[in-house]
């Protein structure tokens, strides 16, 4: 009852404000009236009851301000009035407003565009039910792959584990209506959709009597792929289809949403692992040293990492005992699905991190510049809060309507960074990076929770640069503001708080720029870069005969057709083929061991290297050049000696000197096999790696349907594709092309990294370039006006140009200079982050360093420029005459 | 007396008005003047403090008010003495009892 009462009140003192008003006004009036009357009648002349009237009480309007403070809702009130104040003065200087939003959105927007990218790659879980009982397993150290046999071991000895599964990517030529289309799925085992755990969108999805060998020829295809593929076909279960050639029946959709267990890959289509030999050409099932895929597990509610993890040592301790020659030193742990297993993981978490850092670094700048301009407003205002403070308001009553100030901009400034982030996050969703693998970026769509962390982020820069005047304000004398009204005889003699604060803004600023020209110069050195193969004038062809139904001598027998007819094509100038090319992403590594050794465990191994199956003619048409010895030849069959060319890493490995030409090594399986040639070094997995050792074996010897064809011309692009096309589709039509185009196509996926980084490094850079230019300008000039009619006093006295400048902007330059330095310290110091990513990032670079010290410089002198000149062109007459 | 007594025992204040009101309702003036009686002199309230007072005591829902007649024809707000009001009154005279109680055994202990 009270609390509606109190509801009722506080609604009519909102929105009833005049008429509750209007009755008090007539209720005090009333009263005063009543006590003149009252003193009259005790005897007193009227004007004399007036007063003493009036006296007793005490002023009709301070009364009403009284009663108005002690309102339900009066804080509300009093709030209402003091935005609208603050409207009223942004309306007034409309430029410092716009200036302060756009600083502050572009501020805020570069932190939720993060945050949005980092939520959607790292700290969301899966779109699957339970998503945190679900885990991948990956080797302690060295690559993200299992062998089916290790997770066979884990899923049978388990106790802890409600399902355990594995899956390999996998693109297939899927048939259906007559039409052969390539298509990414992934092969899996039986127990894949219990780790999932999701429901089927039509018909059901694979089960564990799938997998039972031989598997059963049933497909389960997407929900995107029942879209796009089957026209959204309600009868689609049961469609006879042909993958890889092979008959299939399609049993089941997944529901909408399902993208696999995979983040950043759209897979569409799930077939069972046991037909695995029948659809890629070769039996791995049963390997133990094959590690080629993925595994992700379910564990049972209630139980703990820790638990799990020393039942995996358990297991995998005994495995390793059972199989010491394949399982050797065999460890898995734990670890969240989604980025590539977690491949990925450890790479993204450490690039978002750090660029999180700068966004926040610009964030800070942001504020410290915003905090320099409040912190001078304020300033400005001393004369204005005084008067408030000598009528009676109080410190607190001021430093809220400079916060409600601040809350306004850094509202709207965190609205228009909300619309900005909306924006780049759906664009980068709708994006596909360019490769030929199933890449999008659809799941760091942004979520509604997004406009929160702006909204946060707005609220904490509104009360972090909010509250820069709050020590000049609990400090203000309203008798000495008064006084000295507008002579501001501090400014320019004592260091103030909005100096350091431009210090340490541009040593903030300077940190996102160093980071900006590291990353810069990376991308030049990496552009540049000597790849080992040159990719210009090149086209790359690639499918997998295996699709087509190939294998073996069939394969074999087509390629070197294939290699005859394109060969023959006018304006060829060198072709060859391999199963895969350099930087491709599916680069296979192998263990190599020394001539003498006889013991073939992994850990007795000389070192791993990148191994390629490759046709005579592949090098010259890649342009790998051959330093040594001879290419492979269509003599080398499986019948001769086993041979290889190896690059100049392998052979300095391998006996220390690049005289290899002749000599011997031994594969895992203990054959030895003869170094006929010996090849330049190259890249061969990443752009910024180390120089790896890498063999070439001649694929005479042994087959592979896997085909990457190399044709170096001179003759247009276009039509080279069509020719080249045409020869693939004359001897087998039903071979689906994965990719045909320029080589540096393919290759943009392994630059893709360094770009994204230097695009968002290049971005902070020239944001905080353009906060610091802004921060130097507006105090500089802040500086010179307060101390205008000082220093043309200082003219007229007749000092030089070099002392009135020195006088007016001899600290902004030391605080330049000296927050420069500091921020370029810590610009060097940050970017050994970087080197995660650029290739040979390093600030230690003379080049970097010179060019941001130039660019501060640059930017520093720029920003001056107007004050200087507004200072040596002020004609003393004037300016004393008007003050 | 000190310059502002009301000022220092907030609660009175709102114990005084309510008391006032037991007798039927008053103006503002009214309710003023019957303090200074009922207390003997001792509490003169301004209204720079009783208007505050009668309108939180309002939202409260303590006592209501109308306009009306004043004894000699002025519009006046009159305030009258409501349940919950009553219930205030009885609750704070016990309290009030209790301080006093409790003061006077304080300044008598030795």
């Amino acid at each position: 009852m009270p609390l509606l009462v109190k509801a009722r009140s506080f609604l009519r003192n909102l929105f009833l404000s005049r008429r509750v008003d209007v009755d008090l006004d007539q209720e005090v009036r009333s009263h005063l009236e009543m006590m003149i009357a009252e003193k009259i009648r005790a005897g007193m002349p009227p004007h004399e009851a007036q007063r003493a009237a009036r006296i007793e009480l005490g002023g009709v309007e301070q009364v009403k301000e009284q009663v108005r403070d002690s309102r339900t809702g009066a804080f509300l009130d009093s709030l209402l009035q003091d935005l609208r104040f603050a409207l009223r003065q942004m309306h007034r200087s409309p430029g410092f407003a716009l200036t302060a939003v756009l600083i502050l959105a572009l501020g805020i927007a570069a932190n939720v565009i993060v945050f949005g990218v980092l939520q959607a790659l790292v700290l969301r879980q899966l779109d699957v039910p339970h998503a945190d009982r679900v885990m991948t397993l990956q080797p302690k150290d060295g690559g993200p792959f299992v062998s089916n046999p290790e997770m066979r071991d884990v899923r049978d000895s388990n106790t802890l584990f409600s399902a355990v599964a594995v899956y390999e990517f996998q693109d297939f030529g899927l048939e259906a209506n007559g039409v052969t289309r390539p298509l990414w799925g992934c092969e899996v085992s039986g127990q894949y959709f219990e780790v999932v755990g999701i429901k089927p969108f039509l018909g059901r999805l694979l089960e564990r009597v799938d997998n039972d060998h031989p598997g059963s020829e049933a497909a389960v295809i997407s929900w995107s792929a029942w879209q796009s593929d089957f026209g959204a076909d309600p009868h689609v279960v049961g469609t006879k289809v042909r993958i890889n050639k092979h008959p299939y029946t399609i049993v089941g959709v997944t529901p909408q949403g399902f993208r696999g267990t995979e983040k950043i890959a759209q897979l569409d289509i799930y077939v069972p692992m046991a037909n695995e030999a029948s659809l890629d050409g070769f039996n791995w099932l049963e390997s133990r040293s094959y590690r080629n895929l993925f595994s992700v597990v379910r564990m049972k509610d209630g139980v703990t990492m820790p638990q799990v993890q020393a039942e995996l040592n358990t297991i995998t301790a005994r495995v390793a005992r059972q199989y010491p020659k394949e399982e050797e030193g065999l460890a898995l742990k734990l670890a969240r699905p989604g980025l590539i297993g977690d491949f990925m993981g450890g790479p993204a978490r450490g690039f978002l991190a750090g660029v999180m850092g700068l966004a926040g670094i610009v964030l800070l700048a942001a504020c410290a510049n915003l905090g320099s301009l409040f912190a001078a407003r304020t300033a400005d205002r001393a004369r204005e809060i005084a008067i408030r403070m000598a009528i009676g308001s109080s410190r607190w009553r001021v430093l809220r309507q400079l916060l409600v100030e601040a809350f306004v901009i850094s509202i709207l400034g965190g609205a228009c960074a909300c619309a900005l982030a909306w924006m780049a996050l759906t664009g980068l969703a709708g994006w596909h990076p360019p490769t030929r693998y199933p890449l999008n970026l659809l799941f760091a769509m942004p979520q509604p929770s997004l406009i929160l962390i702006a909204f946060l982020i707005a609220v904490l820069a509104g009360v972090l640069f909010g509250l820069m005047p709050l020590r000049q304000i609990f400090k203000t004398d309203p008798n000495e503001a008064i006084k000295s009204a507008g002579s501001q005889s501090a400014a320019g003699r004592r260091w103030a708080l909005r100096d350091v604060l431009l210090a340490a803004q541009i040593a903030l600023c300077c940190v996102t720029i160093t980071a900006a020209f590291v990353s810069l110069r990376g991308l030049g050195k990496a552009l540049t870069m000597d790849l080992g193969f040159n990719p210009k004038n090149a086209l790359l062809t690639q499918f997998d005969l295996s699709q087509a139904a190939y294998t073996g001598d069939a394969a074999d027998h087509f390629q070197r057709q294939l290699l005859e007819r394109v060969s023959r094509i006018p304006g060829v100038e060198a072709a060859g083929y391999a199963n895969s090319t350099p930087l491709s992403g599916d680069t296979l590594v192998s263990t190599v061991f020394s001539q003498q050794s006889v013991d073939f465990r992994p850990s007795n191994s000389a070192f791993y290297a990148y191994y390629y199956d490759i046709s005579p003619g592949y090098l010259t048409a890649a342009g790998t050049p051959l330093l040594a010895g001879r290419d492979v030849s269509f003599t080398d069959t499986a019948k001769t000696p086993p041979v290889a060319v190896v690059n100049q890493e392998f052979a300095r490995r391998l006996f220390r000197s690049e005289h290899a030409v002749g000599r011997y090594f031994k594969n895992g399986d203990g054959v030895s096999i003869q170094i006929v040639g010996i090849v330049a070094d190259g890249k061969y997995f990443t752009t910024s790696e180390d120089p790896e050792a890498a063999a070439f074996f001649p694929i005479s010897q042994k087959a592979n349907t896997s085909t990457a064809l190399i044709v170096r011309t001179r003759r247009d692009t276009a039509d080279m594709v069509a020719a080249i096309r045409g020869v693939v589709r004359d001897l087998d039509s039903a071979v689906p092309i994965r990719e045909l185009g320029p080589w540096n196509n393919q290759l943009a996926l392994s630059f893709f990294p360094i770009q994204v980084a230097t695009v968002a490094l290049g971005i902070f850079g020239a944001f905080g370039l353009l906060l610091s230019v802004a921060g130097t300008f507006g105090l500089a000039s802040y500086t010179v006006s307060k101390r205008l009619r000082e220093l043309s006093i200082r003219v007229a006295l007749g000092a030089q140009a070099k002392q009135i400048l020195s006088a007016a902007l001899g600290r902004m330059l030391i605080l330049l200079a000296s927050g420069s330095i500091v921020g370029m310290l810590l610009g060097v110091a940050a970017s050994r982050l970087l080197s995660a990513i650029v290739y040979q990032a390093s600030a230690h670079d003379p080049f970097v360093l010179a060019a941001v010290a130039c660019t501060t410089v640059l930017a520093g002198s720029l920003s001056v420029a107007g004050p200087v000149r507004r200072v040596l062109h002020a004609d003393p007459a004037t300016l004393l005459r008007e003050q | 007396m000190s310059p502002e007594p009301t000022s220092l025992l907030q609660g009175t204040l709102d114990l005084l008005i309510l008391k006032s009101l037991i007798a039927g309702e008053m103006h503002g003036l009214g309710i003023s003047r019957r303090i200074q009686q009922i207390t003997g002199g001792t509490f003169v309230v301004k209204p720079g403090s009783l208007f505050p007072a009668l309108h939180r005591m309002e939202e409260e829902g303590w006592i209501s008010s109308f306009w009306g007649e004043s004894e000699n024809n002025r519009r006046a707000k009159y305030y009258r003495l409501t349940k919950p009001g009553r219930k205030q009154l009885e609750a704070e005279t016990e309290r009030w009892g209790r301080i006093t109680w409790a003061i006077a055994q304080a300044l008598e202990a030795s």
